[in-house]
């Protein structure tokens, strides 16, 4: 059984080249018809993400797995690309290696952001996805479920994806989240129009967050991030009265001074009863005055302090490295080790079958020659006969278990047992 | 084979559990929370029978001891670690309610075991007045848990502490709901069980004298000083607004945590003629010196010089 993959990933491929080879949902679910079609013998499975284009192919006989030229192949065809353009962008694994790899990917270790938590689920819908296209067999079967599982043990037995490498990303996981409990029913203020307001709104809408207003000294800005959010936009003079009504508040304008003061803040402060408000400074220089932070009840995050805990998680993802890469090695080990051992399992069971065959016959021989034998005579000779083969088996199989567990010669001598016994596949 | 279950296989079962949380602080394992649950759920079953035990073999009135009390007491609180365990598995709530669970545990040890010999009438009513007391007082540690927790919640997010694997607690908005709730609850319980306490004694004043509890007798105070700072706190965060959020509801649970030490406390240790068997008098102090002669019968004797003692 063989198993292979080929494909394009950040590592080894530009944007470009991912772009251009990268599949819809509705394009992945075309890509499986057309390589069961077009390798019918094959197993394989379509992992397209925004980091990676791999095709995973598995077959009984290693001649009917697709080459690194017939996915080239392939691949530009469906994109309508010469297979000539990507050939060299595409890397080959095959075997332990592939395997390997796989648990990699799952583990988020080859992810451009590392621990990055996405790239479990997409392992997973590409397998669902293949697994309703019928194009998995024994063998993606295996690797996949098994890789969906070291995902599973690496993100429980160490914290590589759970701590936040990005500013907004981080401010709402790591802190947004231990203030409130539901994001659904909050007030999302937002200070400025630019991209950095945007990809905050962005992660508050991943966790639910709907009532969002903007406010933005150009109203007009203001107005079109608050339609993409499906929000409201509001004056600049009527900042105070937003702030009086936030729970959440991302700011991020260009101003110079603080656009909240103290003494603004204890104005609207009566207004607010006391209640939580988490306000998101990613403006340099800050736009809420820091002595706000000093006020009851108030959480104020500056960039700087996001910054330190961004850089503080890349040191701890780092050190968290070498324990996740070691459970992938531990895992892809046992793996193949359970692999081989499935592969010369039924070789073992035909070949003990077959002796013991041989055993029976001769033993029926000898016992019609003999027919005045008592039963514990007859008990006597089956015991030498069954302490005989056990003792020829014993080495064969002891040699055929090693190679299972310790790889190496396994395929070579598998081959030579099967010749030497005549056992057919 | 009940029988052979002890006080002490469930506290042990607990203060393994207990353990178990708070190694979350040093490391993480990918098994701890299923020893978790074995060990929390062995000792609740242990704890259950136990219990169960008990009732069985009780005369007319099941668990009616002050010692059932603190250990009903104790199994209810189990019972909501258990459940917040289950539904909150990465947060260290254990470490802020197995202590309590092991408290009343404690407390149980040094509480007289002689049930409340009743008539049918006071019987009934001190079943109400004892259960609807218990529910109170594990609302009270309940909100305690979750006004410590908030406190060090809130701390750590003015501190920008970054979250830690070892320490995880509920969101803030999760534990002032539960704080408030808490505060809100516990006042009514303690109020209806306050009252239902009064009829009780009246009901006993008409039929014995015996089983007549002064109302200037130190736990009716106690307790009543309790109840007075619970409705307060309730009616404050009804009325004020800022007392509903933030640190505030936090405090008023913290604070109501110090009113039930004090008023056990003085049940505890106090002269009283509260849940006293009739024909033998006044509950005293001599109870905490027959718990320490259970726990160390070696030179130990029922000396009239113990505090309260009876000469």
């Amino acid at each position: 059984m063989t198993l292979q993959l080929v494909g394009c990933s950040h590592r080894y491929s530009s944007v470009a080249t991912r772009e251009r080879l990268a599949f819809s949902p509705a394009q992945a679910e075309a890509a499986l018809d057309g390589l069961r079609q077009r390798f019918p013998q094959s197993e394989a499975v379509l992992l397209s993400t925004c980091n990676r284009v791999e095709v995973y192919s598995a077959a009984e006989d290693p001649e009917r797995v697709p080459t690194h030229q017939d996915v080239a192949e392939f691949l530009a065809a469906f994109h309508g690309l010469d297979a000539l353009d990507i050939f060299d962008d595409l890397f080959e694994r095959t075997g332990e290696d592939a395997v390997r790899h796989l648990f990699t990917v799952a583990a988020s270790l080859d992810s451009m952001v590392v621990g990055e938590p996405q790239i479990v689920a997409q392992v997973k819908q590409a397998y669902d996805l293949a697994l309703a296209h019928r194009s998995t067999g024994p063998m993606t079967n295996q690797v996949f479920q098994a890789a969906l599982r070291v995902g599973k043990r690496v993100a429980s037995e160490t914290s590589i994806n759970e701590k936040r490498v990005s500013v907004a990303s981080l401010a709402v996981a790591d802190f947004a989240k231990r203030i409130f409990e539901r994001f659904d029913d909050k007030h999302v203020l937002a200070i400025g129009a630019g991209e950095t307001c945007e990809e905050a709104l962005r992660y508050l809408h991943d966790e639910g967050a709907r009532d969002v207003t903007v406010v933005n000294r150009n109203f007009e800005r203001a107005m079109a991030l608050a339609e993409h959010w499906r929000g409201r936009a509001l004056p600049w003079e009527r900042l105070g009265e937003a702030l009086a009504a936030a729970d959440l508040v991302v700011s991020a304008t260009g101003a110079a001074e603080p656009i909240v003061t103290l003494a603004d803040f204890r104005r609207i402060e009566p207004a607010r009863f006391q209640r939580d408000l988490f306000i998101l400074d990613l403006a340099i220089p800050r736009d809420f005055d820091s002595a706000i932070g000093n006020a009851k009840n108030v959480y104020l995050y500056t960039i700087d302090d996001l910054e330190a805990a961004c850089e503080r998680n890349r040191k701890d993802r780092e050190r968290e490295l070498p324990a996740a890469m070691r459970i992938v090695e531990q895992e892809t080990t046992r793996f193949m080790a359970e692999l081989r051992h499935h592969a010369t399992g039924p070789i073992i069971r035909r070949l003990r079958q077959g002796w013991e065959k041989s055993k029976d016959d001769e033993l029926r021989r000898l016992f019609n020659r003999l027919p005045d034998l008592s039963d514990r005579q007859r008990d006597e000779i089956r015991q030498s006969f069954d302490s005989l083969i056990n003792t020829l088996l014993h080495l064969p199989l002891k040699s055929l278990r090693d190679a299972a567990t310790h790889g190496g010669t396994l395929h070579a001598l598998r081959e030579a047992v099967m010749k030497l016994f005549h056992l057919k596949d | 084979m009940l029988s052979g279950i002890t006080i002490f296989c469930f506290a042990a079962s607990y203060a393994v559990a207990l353990l178990l949380e708070a190694s979350r602080l040093a490391f993480r394992s990918g098994v701890r929370g299923a020893l978790l649950l074995g060990f929390g759920g062995a000792g609740l079953l242990a704890h259950t029978l136990y219990l169960g035990h008990r009732a069985m073999q009780a005369g007319t009135a099941p668990l009616s001891s002050e010692y059932d009390w603190y250990l009903v007491a104790a199994w209810v609180l189990a019972v909501v670690y258990l459940y917040l365990t289950l539904q909150h598995p990465r947060t260290a709530v254990g470490l802020f309610t197995l202590p309590l669970v092991l408290g009343l545990i404690g407390c149980a040890r040094f509480a007289d075991q002689v049930p409340f010999p009743r008539t049918r009438a006071s019987q009934i009513w001190g079943m109400i007045h004892g259960g609807i007391l218990l529910l109170g007082t594990v609302a009270v540690l309940v909100g305690f848990v979750a006004g410590v927790m908030h406190l060090a919640q809130s701390y750590r997010l003015k501190h920008k502490v970054r979250p830690s694997q070892g320490l995880q607690l509920p969101s803030l908005e999760l534990l002032e709901r539960a704080n408030s709730l808490a505060i809100r609850i516990s006042a009514v319980m303690l109020l209806i069980g306050f009252l239902s306490g009064v009829v009780l004694n009246i009901v006993n004043h008409g039929q014995s004298e015996d089983e007549h509890v002064p109302w200037t007798d130190p736990v009716i105070w106690s307790s009543g000083l309790l109840l007075v700072w619970l409705v307060a706190a309730a009616v404050f965060s009804l009325a004020y607004k800022p007392a509903r959020q933030g640190r505030k509801v936090a405090y008023l649970t913290v604070a109501s945590f110090l009113f039930l030490v004090l008023a056990l406390g003085v049940r505890l240790l106090s002269t009283t003629r509260h849940a006293a068997d009739g024909k033998r008098g006044q509950v005293t102090g001599d109870r905490l010196q027959g718990a320490f002669c259970r726990l160390a019968p070696v030179n130990c004797n029922l000396s009239p010089s113990w505090p309260g003692g009876r000469a």
